[in-house]
């Protein structure tokens, strides 16, 4: 009987018969092998393994990073995308800088919804930066302000 | 102490440092109160003018003063502490199409949206 193994572009897993096959996460853009097969062939081009796909859905996302067909992980959440903090930025200190964290935000949501995690990892840093920036500005600009505040009622005084 | 316990130690002084200065002080009358630098610059007011005088009405449990002050401020708040809520859950699947729906990328641009139009209505309409 064939034995097959497959990969999900970093490991490879087997040898399997077809029956095994039947519980794994195969889908037609899965690379898979046997003894005999010259190059690792998508599971898609196999005819004798067509039957696996029939149960199993067809890939959520065409992004970038889904090397691996599989579903996109249910039970994680996407990168802090700094949301919350944006809007009491923009709503309490600095404008410009609460609006462009509010673009990157929306930036990691639709990256990462589209498959593409490192993306939206990389708008989650600017998201942060954005954030961190009016942060800074307004403590510096409250600290200043109570310095002048202070000054200016002892230079009063005088 | 953890570098988390500190900002939230940090947090909760200037959260109840916040909360006495603006329910005892009214920035309109008070001299002490920051300006918005855009508003003194353009002329022109903007998202957030208004807050401070807001918060201050909020702390006193005046709602309608405060929403006249700065609306868009007192909507924001229960959505704020929604946001805080989910981000702080387990990542149930629940959680995660709540999330979705109301704090991702169409809801985003929902906001910014209103921020926008909140900005340039307040300005032409008196």
């Amino acid at each position: 009987m064939k034995k097959y193994f497959y990969s999900d572009g970093v490991d490879k897993f087997g040898p399997y018969t077809i029956d095994e096959l039947h519980g794994k996460m195969i889908t037609k853009d899965t690379k898979v092998w046997y003894e005999g097969l010259g190059e690792w062939q998508t599971a898609g081009s196999l005819p004798e393994l067509n039957d696996l796909f029939r149960a199993s859905p067809p890939p959520i996302s065409t992004g970038a990073s889904s090397s691996y067909g599989g579903p996109l992980d249910q039970q994680h959440r996407p990168p802090k995308n700094w949301l919350v903090e944006s809007i009491l930025s923009t709503l309490f200190c600095c404008l410009p800088f609460g609006i462009a964290g509010i673009v990157n935000a929306a930036k990691v949501e639709s990256r990462y919804y589209a498959g593409d995690i490192e993306g939206a990892n990389r708008a989650a840093a600017d998201a942060k930066k954005w954030t961190m920036i009016s942060f800074w500005i307004g403590f510096a600009f409250i600290a200043l302000y109570i310095v002048f505040i202070i000054f200016a009622a002892v230079a009063g005084d005088l | 102490m953890t570098k988390k316990g500190f900002l939230i130690l940090i947090g909760a002084f200037i959260l109840i440092a916040g909360l006495i200065i603006f329910r005892n002080f009214n920035p309109y009358e008070s001299k002490f109160f920051i300006q918005c630098p855009f508003l003194k610059i353009t002329g022109l007011k903007c998202p957030g003018c208004g807050s401070q005088r807001a918060l201050h009405y909020l702390a006193n449990f005046e709602l309608i003063k405060a929403f006249k002050e700065n609306c868009i401020l007192v909507c924001s708040i229960p959505y704020i502490i929604g946001g805080v809520v989910l981000e702080l859950k387990q990542p149930t699947k629940e959680v995660l199409s709540t999330r979705k729906l109301l704090y991702s990328t169409n809801a985003i641009y929902v906001i910014l949206v209103i921020i926008i139009a909140f900005w340039i209505l307040r300005n032409v309409i008196h």
